[in-house]
């Protein structure tokens, strides 16, 4: 179950519209890295997680990356905020502007709209883990292509902080992976799928 | 920055803190000396909900009372304070 706060994670308050910089920060709405993306894999993989502790893992960084969701659309949202026709037409946000006007829509910075094909939930949770690793490397890489074409500290400061959470997530999942193989028949990690073949656990 | 939004922060950083500790608590719950600095900074994030809530209104449906559905009242998290 969820309850919803009525505040973010961390502050987004943008003082100066952008709406190229925002075509450029909405794929990490709805890209294929995104933050949706990653709300998506976690809460649909923990089902057949084995152990509390990924179960536990999963469900809270899931729920994180919600809060990180409403942050981006909260910047996105704030870039494009009381746009004049001159603006659009000057930063080039017409194509964006013509199926939205300023609504925040899941789509990458190509204008791909979200589609689940690029995240798996594959129901091996060693496999699962090391999409997680990857996942949490490539929105940190996004973040920092983000960086590239920040110069307004506002934004900046907001990016900077996301970008530290996939360091953060990153480490969380690789202690995940430790703790299940420990737990695991250590002659050959990759003869069993540990969510469905229950025989390969070490004996109490 | 308001006097609101300078409290709010506060309080999302004490809340923050806690999440992360939490977080880390996941895979080393065994961890007493975390445990108590995450209760440490929870029992403060408690603290200063209760005095935004009573000062600026509710942060869940929950905390709504009073004969006035304050839960809806401006400012939403992605608006700021210039915009209402």
């Amino acid at each position: 179950m969820f309850v919803y706060e009525k505040k973010l994670q961390y502050p987004v308050k943008i003082k100066n519209t952008n709406p190229k910089l925002a075509k450029i920060i909405i794929t990490q709405y709805g890209g294929p890295d995104g933050e949706l993306g990653a709300s998506l894999r976690y809460l649909s993989q923990r089902f057949t997680m084995p152990l509390p502790e990924l179960k536990g893992t999963l469900t809270d960084i899931g729920t994180e990356e919600l809060n990180h969701l409403e942050m981006i659309g909260a910047i996105v949202y704030q870039l494009t905020k009381n746009l004049t026709m001159e603006q659009i037409k000057a930063e080039g946000f017409e194509d964006y502007f013509v199926d939205h006007t300023t609504g925040i829509y899941p789509q990458s910075a190509g204008g791909v709209p979200y589609t689940a094909a690029s995240m798996q939930s594959k129901g091996d949770p060693i496999t699962d883990l090391h999409e997680n690793m990857a996942a949490e490397q490539k929105a940190r890489t996004t973040y920092d292509n983000i960086l590239r074409f920040c110069d307004d500290y506002d934004v900046k400061d907001v990016i900077r902080f996301l970008r530290e959470r996939e360091v953060v997530h990153y480490q969380r999942f690789g202690e995940n992976l430790r703790l299940l193989t420990d737990k695991l028949d250590e002659k050959n990690y990759y003869a069993f799928n540990p969510s469905f073949d229950k025989k390969c656990f070490k004996k109490k | 920055m308001s006097e609101r939004e300078m409290l709010l922060n506060k309080l999302s950083t004490y809340q923050f803190a806690a999440l992360d500790l939490q977080l880390y608590l996941n895979t080393h719950p065994g961890d007493k000396e975390t445990i108590e600095k995450m209760n440490r900074f929870d029992k403060k994030a408690d603290e200063l909900v209760k005095q935004y809530e009573e000062k600026y209104g509710p942060l869940t449906k929950d905390a709504t009372e009073g004969n006035n559905w304050s839960w809806i009242k401006a400012p939403w998290p992605w608006e700021s304070e210039a915009d209402c």
